[in-house]
């Protein structure tokens, strides 16, 4: 029954309303039947949401109220508003009135952005060092050195790539012209060839080694000495000792270098893993920074290790046998004592008997780079520029090779003369010939039509196209045949368009869009943030960080290169890992340290990324996890339904790890409170469904808590942690779905969500490649393009080709 | 709000002048100092980015007669020299994750890496907008392990810091070698020809796209204009010779985990920029980088413990960590009280000194009730100012009244609803 309250709000709103529907928007008059009968009850003036109905209006011009009648559009359209229990609207006014929201936001939205789709944006800083690095030829590594010299990409919870989220300031200009510079170092080097030494430390023979392993001074005893090797049995001897500094090498010049060890398994059954760091010297200790490779070790006959990496001057190389444990019964080896250091020490150890570090390693000299770059130059013997013309003919030329392939555009007038011409002041000015070349080839780089992606309004031209495409899936300039495609206007053709994403997937570069988009979209860039507390989580370290984040960019790059559909996101019959993640997981059989993909039984919680431990990583504080960003992980990154913010300056959950309340008790607490529970009702339950995994992913039936400190002299030492409350990972979907734990909501996401996840991803990887966000007009086309790939499941590989054809793509 | 000394803006351009042609000599040789009145205004901010244990840094009593506490007593004896708030925070911080709150201490921009997010220009940057290149550096923008910064441009863009003391120095003090000014100026004069060219590239591209696209490409013109302007007042400066010091220059300390190493060792650096006039701003993120610190006594990561989730050993291993680094804030403000001009006045006297964090509770890492402290720049000091109230009270009042310290004409900043005056 009505009360004469409700009666008068409703007048009030009628009023409200009634100026707007009979003006300029006769919309309106279609929405507002269904806004009396079935929303003004509770959102009226007495509401205590968010949303006030007599106070909204009708101009969508206006951005917060376009959001607001996109939400309400969305939440009748789902069927989530009017909530459960109340009366069903009537379904001819709620048609009527939906199908008119829908035309006036869809009018609204193509009227707020204007002719083009995808304002002009720049080169992501991304982008930037993946381009530098294939139009110059230089090494991967420090090309990414020489992207970070730009300014940081804003933090705008979006893709870098979408143009509204980029920023630009004089910081950029004048960045683009220091990084430049450094490139231009990287891939200009003439002059006398650098000599190519090759330094083996033989370990047996090692003065070094020799002292600390029989020195009669504390730490002696950290290596044990053996007749062809030294053995190291945890992480003290390769910091302290078996690093290429201790050992007195210095790199001579930064370039590639070949790293060869040679080691074997030590008084080990089971396999040993050998790690090996690029880092440099912090203090007295070698800091490990970079994980450059992970082997394991079998047997005594041992291996002969190689790999190649790009190093430094100031750097070294780190063998590490971190991951060994002692075993379960042995008291620690105290090296401080002499009769109970490693001489007597039966645990499992790795013994090193050589390592060799071979370069700076070119292929010619001058580099190829050079030669390339240098287009028409000839060089002598001692790798000095000759030239064969006037100078400035060698420019134009260079410049007419260098600009169109950095502009990714044929130049047009006037252009080649306008960067060539900066040249000239120099050359008349008597300075060398590869100082002048420079200043050019600097512009270029600094130039707009470098740094932004081109496109006019409409249709992209054939340039324009493979260079968005090849930026969607490379993250970097076309290559030849791409550009000559262009150039014979031949992408226009569906079918050689496709063969054309064959064909960059299939690339070694497509590699770089896995990283990138699941870096972005998963947010797996995320995974180093937090360092889990080595009390609480002693089973974590690098190996293992390093283990998970390739295991989600395995996964998505099989789900691609095997065209799987997007229900694998959700759960998957096979994973990852290596023997590291493996045992992490408790899967059995896997050995050897490189990662391999393995078939889950089917009680495994594992399978599909909300099970995999870099995702439960990245939405834990390191020490404690908790359901709200995990719950709006799921909303927001798999299921494309992100939570509203919460209201301003609302309370926070203060993590106790002491065992005596549980994140839980207190969610509960705050979801008796309405306004709070509108939301947390649809963030928790994902969140409560991954209770069951700890803030590195382990499966856990208890918290852990902490086990307290301990004071030995000036040193405190953490207790083991203890077993706390157990973990209740059940909850109940807003739509009254009742699961019992992880295994339970995947089920629930297979048979009810799969089409989020689809429409998700296809809108992603749009918003990824066009650099634009979905507006509300757009929604028809991702729509499309998940009804034509409902019949196959919504296969990834399909997927993007059908974004690539799509309108969105092939459109600025 | 009382300021000791008001300064009169047409001296202030004055004394600005006599700064542009001869930097280091005002503050270092006592025939030129000139009177108080016209001794420029310096700005440093500090954050301790991790929050400082609540319960050991806020009195529990306001005004004058307050009683220290744990931390607090560490810098007592300076009592006198800083204003202390409570109940000051900037709105809407809760971001896409807790830390966000880091990036807007200084812009109080909302909902930080939130949907389209953008920041805004930090109070550091407005203050070096208006001073120029009065100083070789309009401002100077340091970390103690990464390139991230709490200083943002107008347009959002994050300015990096540097977190190499020895590098630093040398751009300060250290003239280059011969070759190495060569290289450097050969450089900014090629990249001064380039922008030049650059600026005629882009009108020329302006004809051939999108009146949106226009806009860009405006702005981009614009940048390389300014970064151009810059440039030249670069060159300028290279020609100059640096202020001569007689610190030896400082070792980097490679252990990340010497991160209370580090920061003392940007506080011996910082007197000497601003003594030598080199800069008038300077910000200080000081940052954990998932390292157990070397700390005596801790044994888990700095911001594991900040997490301390109330278990007791963890609170007792912060308060070890944030012991040391308040007691080392406490050193550099003695340093700054101890360096003196002609007139007496210390160099903190000009130098107002921002100290504090942009969390509040750091376990729960929400980013109200935030740690604040205001010492030096010619303020009456030595009360607690606590900002009673169910919502906080605008920081960016205190960045307004800041702001007018530096001569900036304005009464608003971001989130501000006035300046901040107390007495």
């Amino acid at each position: 029954m009505m009360t004469m309250l409700r009666m008068r709000a409703l007048a009030v709103a009628a009023l409200a309303l009634v100026p707007a529907t009979v003006s300029a928007q006769p919309y309106a008059a279609d929405v507002e039947p269904l806004v009396r009968s079935s929303c003004i009850a509770c959102h009226g003036a007495r509401t205590v949401t968010p949303l006030n109905f007599e106070e909204l209006d009708f101009d969508l011009t206006n951005r917060e109220t376009f959001r607001k009648w996109e939400r309400v559009f969305e939440r009748v359209e789902a069927g989530e508003m009017p909530p459960r229990g109340a009366p069903r609207p009537d379904p001819v006014i709620a048609e009527k009135a939906l199908d008119a929201l829908r035309g006036a936001l869809v009018d609204a939205s193509l009227a707020a952005r204007g002719p083009q789709r995808t304002p002009l944006r720049r080169l992501t800083r991304l982008e930037y060092a993946y381009t530098v690095q294939d139009l110059l030829g230089i090494d991967e590594d420090v090309a990414r050195d020489i992207g970070q010299m730009l300014p940081a990409e804003a933090d705008s919870g979006g893709f870098d790539t979408v143009a509204a989220n980029q920023t630009l300031s004089p910081l950029h200009v004048r960045s683009y012209l220091d990084a430049a510079d450094r490139a231009l170092d990287a891939a200009l080097q003439v002059g006398p060839r650098p000599a190519t030494e090759t330094r083996r430390i033989d370990y047996k023979a090692s003065e070094y080694l020799h002292m600390i392993s029989t020195g009669k001074f504390l730490g002696a005893g950290i290596v044990k000495k053996l007749d062809d090797a030294y053995a190291a049995f945890y992480d003290t001897g390769s910091t302290y000792t078996l690093h290429s500094a201790s050992e007195g090498y210095e790199v001579p010049s930064p370039g590639r270098y070949r790293v060869t060890l040679d080691a074997y398994a030590y008084q080990a059954s089971t396999p040993v893993t050998l790690t090996v760091y690029r880092g440099k010297m912090a203090g007295i200790t070698a800091s490990l920074d970079d994980l450059i490779g992970v082997f394991d070790l079998v047997d005594e006959a041992g291996r002969t290790i190689t790999l190649e990496t790009f190093m430094r001057p100031g750097e070294l190389i780190a063998p590490s046998v971190a991951e060994l444990l002692p075993p379960v019964d042995a008291p620690p080896p105290n090296h401080f004592a002499p009769d109970q250091n490693v001489d007597n020490w039966m645990g499992e150890g790795i013994a090193l008997r050589s390592l060799t570090i071979e370069g700076p390693l070119f292929d010619t000299w001058p580099p190829e780079s050079t030669r390339q770059l240098l287009t028409g130059v000839d060089f002598d013997d001692t790798g000095e520029i000759r030239l064969t013309k006037e100078p400035y003919e060698h420019v134009k030329d260079i410049v007419a090779r260098f600009a169109p392939l950095a502009f990714r555009r044929p130049l047009v007038e006037g252009e080649l003369e306008a960067y060539a011409g900066l040249a000239m002041p120099f050359l008349g000015d008597g300075q060398p010939f590869s100082e002048a070349i420079r200043v050019p080839l600097r512009a270029v780089l600094s130039a707009p039509p470098f740094l932004f992606h081109a496109g006019e309004a409409g249709d992209l031209d054939d340039f324009a196209l493979a260079t968005r495409l090849s930026y969607f899936l490379w993250r970097s300039m076309p290559d030849a045949e791409l550009s000559d495609l262009a150039r014979g206007g031949r992408l226009d053709d569906p079918e050689v368009l496709s063969a054309q994403v064959d064909r960059m997937l299939d690339d070694p570069k497509s590699q770089r869009f896995i990283t990138d988009y699941a870096g972005q979209a998963l947010r797996l860039y995320e995974i180093r943030q937090t360092s889990p507390d080595a009390s609480l989580y002693p089973e974590y370290d690098d190996r293992l960080g390093q283990a998970m984040r390739l295991e989600t960019e395995l996964f998505l790059k099989e789900l691609v290169a095997e065209n799987l559909g997007v229900d694998h996101l959700v759960d998957s019959d096979f994973t990852f890992v290596n023997r590291r993640l493996a045992e992490h997981y408790g899967v059995e059989g896997v050995t050897g340290q490189y990662m391999r993909r393995v078939e889950l039984p089917a009680d495994s919680p594992r399978g599909g990324i909300l099970a995999q431990a870099s995702i439960h990583k990245i939405t834990a504080n390191g020490t404690t996890t908790s359901p709200v960003p995990r719950g709006n992980y799921v909303l927001a990154n798999l299921l494309g339904t992100p939570a509203p913010p919460p209201p301003a300056d609302v309370g926070s959950l203060e993590p106790d790890t002491r065992g005596a309340t549980t994140i839980r008790e207190q969610l509960t607490a705050h979801r008796a409170n309405p306004v709070c529970a509108s939301c947390h009702r649809t963030i928790d339950p994902p969140g409560f469904a991954l209770e069951s995994f700890d803030p590195i992913g382990g499966f856990r039936t208890n918290y852990r808590i902490s086990g307290g400190m301990q004071q030995f002299g000036d040193f405190t030492v953490p207790l083991p942690f203890e077993e706390g409350p157990p973990v209740d990972s059940s909850g109940v979907t807003p739509s009254g779905d009742r699961f019992g734990g992880i295994l339970e909501y995947k089920q629930f996401l297979l048979d009810h969500e799969v089409e989020k996840v689809a429409r998700h991803f296809a809108s992603q990887l749009l918003v990824f490649s066009t650099g634009a966000e979905i507006a509300f007009a757009d929604r028809e086309a991702v729509n499309r393009i998940v009804a034509r790939l409902r019949g196959e499941g919504y296969p990834i590989r399909s997927m993007i080709h059908e974004v690539v054809g799509s309108g969105l793509f092939r459109r600025q | 709000m009382t300021l000791a000394r008001p300064l009169d803006r047409r001296t202030f351009l004055r004394a600005s002048g006599v700064a542009l042609a001869l930097p280091w000599l005002e503050s270092m040789t006592p025939a030129l100092a000139r009177a108080s009145a016209t001794a420029p205004r310096r700005m440093l901010n500090i954050c301790n980015t991790l929050g400082l244990y609540s319960s050991s840094w806020f009195p529990t009593t306001a005004g004058a007669g307050y009683e220290a506490t744990e931390y607090l007593s560490l810098i007592d004896r300076h009592r006198d020299q800083y204003t202390l708030f409570t109940g000051f925070s900037h709105q809407e911080q809760t971001g896409r994750q807790p830390h966000n709150s880091e990036i807007t201490w200084l812009t109080a921009a909302r909902r930080p890496g939130l949907d389209g997010f953008r920041n805004s220009i930090s109070v550091d940057q407005v203050a070096a907008n208006h001073l120029g290149y009065v100083t070789r550096f309009p401002s100077l923008v340091l970390g103690t392990a990464t390139p991230q910064s709490q200083s943002y441009t107008s347009s959002g863009a994050m300015v990096p810091a540097e977190s190499s003391p020895a590098s630093v120095f040398k751009q300060l003090f250290l003239q280059g070698t011969p070759e190495e000014v060569e290289r450097e100026t050969r450089s900014l004069n090629a990249g001064a020809s380039i922008l030049d060219r650059l600026k005629s590239q882009t009108t020329a591209l302006r004809g051939r796209v999108s009146s949106t696209d226009q806009r860009t490409l405006d702005a981009y013109f614009d940048a390389v204009r300014t970064a151009e302007q810059e440039l030249g007042e670069v060159q300028a400066w290279q020609k100059r010779p640096k202020p001569v010091v007689t610190d030896e220059p400082p070792e980097d300390l490679p252990n990340p985990a010497d991160l209370v190493g580090r920061v003392k060792l940007m506080y011996r650096l910082i007197p000497l920029i601003l003594e030598t006039d080199s800069s008038r701003v300077v910000s200080l993120m000081i940052q954990d980088h998932g390292t157990v610190l070397n700390v005596p006594g801790v044994s888990i990561d700095q911001h594991g413990l900040s997490h301390h989730g109330q278990d007791e050993s963890k609170i007792v291993q912060l308060k070890l960590i944030e012991t040391e680094l308040v007691a080392a804030f406490g050193e550099l403000l003695a340093d700054l009280r101890g360096r003196t001009g002609a007139d007496g006045a210390s160099l903190l006297d000009s130098t107002m000194v921002l100290f504090g964090s942009n969390l509040g509770n750091a376990n729960a890492h929400t980013a109200s009730d935030l740690p604040i402290l205001l010492a030096g720049g010619g303020f009456d000091h030595g009360q607690h100012i606590v900002h009673e109230g169910e919502e906080n009270a605008p920081l960016c009042n205190l960045f307004v009244t800041m702001l007018q310290n530096m001569g900036v004409e304005t009464d608003a900043f971001s989130q501000s609803t006035g300046a901040l005056t107390w007495s």
